[in-house]
């Protein structure tokens, strides 16, 4: 008996490897080409087809000019889809991603150190740009490719009909979103217009990237950096107690439409309103720009600098940066690459829209254009000066998706319940911050 | 296994014999070995690693877990897991029932309500979840409070009072699942002998008797199996909680799955997101142990 089986098992062994035999064989070969030709580079980006239409474009441009040959593969799953290529230390060449990653990709070792020196043109990157891209070991590990900074949409036939200008304070937001709100802008007899677009929900982190803004208008910072490569979390400060206190008690917990409904479970995508008609103000980057020239249409809204708080008028500015992959091998083609990426040529061909398609680059990060020419409409000058003259980003250096989820979930928890301790809700993440910084080692 | 195939066949045929089923066996064999059980195995390894992919995994035993199990969102999100999972599963089955009793029969009409019923089931998840948003929504336009508004109730904040959210997404849950489980009911119900309910009829039975007595015990195997089936899908319930409301507001609706999703792909955890699925693992399995004793023991009595 004992021997029958063995053989039964025996021949299921040679099935099954068999069948694993043929499907390996049928697996490889994908990215055979791509890591053995030194003259050949893999790049990836995290686009959806619309965004890798305009990449092609770049990169077509690019092989004419060197010859050197690119594989580019639009990943809309980026961050999963490089995790199992850094399992198999495979990485792909050259990379274009988020700002906000540099430092997570650093930690685990991902990205290879730039010299700003070593690239040609570098030097026509803004130092401001520049200083984004720097880690934790005071290394550069990206190098800036498109800014973008938020700005404020608003409806302008609406303030027309109202007789009400574009706010330029807090206060003047404020009384414009309630006029909006109950004075019927659109004229269909009916209350259901609002004022406010806001993205307030936690879910991948909404509230902190929507909120930032907010905070530094209001002279708050979610950490501080001690200028020797460690951080402390400064939310419970009084700026960040009075500025979430202020934005709890006039936007959600106050009177009745000063945001849309819904804003406290709401994501970029699900918060439409302004596209829908129903919202008068959005503060938001100018990606929507083409979209909202379709709806609510170009005629209906302007692009105007975020109203100022307590503390100025700062927004977020994020953007992409080019990242390379560590011990690829091929650092002269991949310096080519980024060196004509952010050229004049490369970041023009990147910020035009042909057959429709949306643009890469929104603000250049080279010194030498100018995105309201570029793109012949001066709103985008609206966007440039904000980025240059009133912006912030999130400091990059650390792993910052821990502590941008940490305080998108305190900020949604303390706009959800209008009863709660603003001071010791923010004391508590705080404390929170503190271990996530604690985990990465940067603690102050 | 078929070991008590005639051991008397020359031992030739037999090696052919033994060799067939496992060929036939191997694809799916194959398939689950390669998309299942090694990334399971994977994942209950890297629970107890930090998991660095390109760096390299460290070794850190069972901290994952410490951490998991300590962790006063991941104790939160037990509580929502349970009433969430108990709710919806009891709800989808009582309501499942009704209309499995509802629609049984043999009549056209039936067939077409029937189909007509069966379509939350059958959709993907992401569409009744945007379709519930739109229901939901928190004005007067929205299909749920226009209504509460014709009988002159004011608007309710579905999804955005934290103490409505949680009950907001089962609704959403018994209404994608009842009509899963109404299947399951219709095929047991249609077993059941009509003569039994003849019977009872002659002995003058009231409705509720009826189903107490003919009706339940008949179709006993098939609620088990949506028992079972409920009670697993109730503990790892993601896709409702995700697309209704992400966890939100202000974590009222968090569940285990969603707080190991944010831990694994927002946090970039993945050691701590698979040590909660692992111990979500153990949990399942040993409720479906007791679920399937329970089962057996009612069988043997």
């Amino acid at each position: 008996m004992g021997d029958r089986r063995r053989r039964r098992r025996l021949a299921a062994t040679a099935a099954a490897a068999g069948l694993m035999f043929g499907a390996a064989a049928c697996g490889s070969g994908s990215d055979a080409a791509g890591s053995s030709d030194p003259n050949t580079l893999e790049v990836w980006t995290r686009s959806n087809p619309d965004d890798a239409a305009t990449y092609d474009r770049v990169f077509a441009a690019f092989t004419k000019k060197t010859g050197i040959r690119i594989d580019y593969q639009p990943v809309i799953t980026f961050d999963q889809q490089l995790q199992s290529r850094a399992s198999t230390k495979d990485l792909p060449d050259v990379m274009i991603n988020d700002t906000a990653l540099m430092g997570s990709y650093q930690s685990q070792g991902l990205l290879k150190p730039i010299d700003p020196h070593s690239l040609a043109g570098g030097d026509q990157i803004t130092a401001k740009s520049w200083s984004s891209t720097v880690g934790v070991d005071g290394k550069h590990y990206g190098i800036p490719y498109s800014r973008q900074a938020q700005t404020l949409m608003i409806r302008k036939d609406w303030l027309k009909k109202l007789g009400l200008k574009a706010p330029t304070t807090w206060q003047e937001m404020l009384s414009v979103a309630k006029a909006f709100a109950t004075e019927d802008p659109d004229g269909d007899g009916k209350a259901d217009t609002y004022g406010i677009v806001a993205p307030a929900s936690a879910q991948n982190g909404y509230a902190a990237m929507w909120g930032s803004s907010f905070l530094w208008q209001g002279g708050a910072q979610i950490i501080k950096p001690d200028g020797k490569g460690k951080y402390s979390p400064a939310m419970d400060s009084a700026a960040a107690v009075n500025t979430v206190t202020w934005m709890k008690d006039n936007l959600f917990c106050g009177a009745k439409g000063i945001v849309q409904p819904g804003a406290i479970t709401a994501v970029t995508g699900t918060a439409t309103n302004f596209q829908d008609g129903n919202a008068g103000m959005y503060l938001t980057g100018p990606y929507n720009i083409t979209t909202y020239d379709t709806t609510p249409g170009r005629k209906t809204y302007e692009v105007v600098p975020a109203p100022a708080g307590p503390a100025g008028g700062d927004v977020l500015a994020d953007g992409e940066n080019v990242y390379l992959g560590a011990r690829t091998g091929k650092d002269r083609q991949e310096l080519a690459l980024a060196a004509f990426l952010v050229s004049p040529e490369g970041q023009r061909i990147a910020m035009t829209s042909v057959d429709g398609h949306q643009p890469v680059v929104r603000i250049p990060v080279n010194s030498t254009l100018d995105a309201a020419e570029v793109r012949h409409d001066p709103r985008w000058s609206v966007v440039q000066k904000a980025y240059e003259t009133a912006s912030e980003q999130f400091p990059n250096a650390p792993d910052f998706a821990p502590i941008k989820q940490d305080t998108a979930d305190a900020l949604n928890s303390i706009f959800t319940y209008c009863g709660g301790d603003v001071r010791s809700q923010l004391k508590e993440l705080n404390d929170t911050l503190a271990g996530d910084l604690k985990d990465q080692d940067l603690l102050k | 296994m078929t070991a008590t195939a005639p051991a008397l066949t020359a031992r030739r045929a037999f090696r052919k014999k033994a060799v067939v089923p496992w060929l036939f066996l191997a694809p799916g064999l194959l398939l689950a070995l390669v998309f299942k059980f090694w990334p399971m195995a994977k994942g209950i390894w890297l629970s107890f690693f930090d998991v660095r992919p390109f760096l390299g995994d460290r070794w850190i035993g069972l901290d994952n877990y410490t951490r998991v199990l300590t962790d006063h969102r991941f104790q939160e999100a037990i509580g929502h897991t349970l009433v969430l999972g108990i709710g919806q599963s009891v709800g989808a089955i009582v309501v499942g029932f009704a209309l499995a009793l509802l629609l049984e029969g043999q009549a056209r009409s039936l067939k077409i309500l029937r189909t007509a019923v069966f379509l939350p089931a059958v959709t993907a998840t992401a569409v009744v979840g945007e379709l519930w948003r739109l229901m939901y929504y928190p004005t007067s336009d929205g299909l749920i409070n226009s209504g509460l508004h014709f009988f002159g109730l004011g608007t309710v904040q579905f999804l955005d009072n934290p103490n409505i959210a949680l009950y907001s997404t089962m609704a959403m849950g018994i209404w994608i699942w009842a009509p899963y489980n109404m299947v399951i009911f219709l095929a047991g119900l249609a077993g059941v002998d009509r003569s039994l309910y003849e019977a009872a009829a002659m002995d003058g039975v009231s409705l509720g008797q009826r189903l107490r007595y003919v009706t339940l015990p008949a179709i006993r195997p098939a609620l088990m199996i949506v028992l079972t089936l409920a009670t697993i899908r109730g503990l790892r319930v993601f896709t409702e909680v995700y697309v209704l409301t992400g966890g939100g507001p202000a974590g009222s609706t968090e569940v285990w799955m969603t707080r190991a999703y944010t831990l694994g792909f927002t946090r970039n955890d993945i050691g701590g997101a698979s040590a909660a699925s692992v111990v979500l693992l153990c949990v399942t399995l040993l409720l479906t142990v007791v679920v399937n004793h329970l089962r057996t023991r009612g069988e043997a009595r």
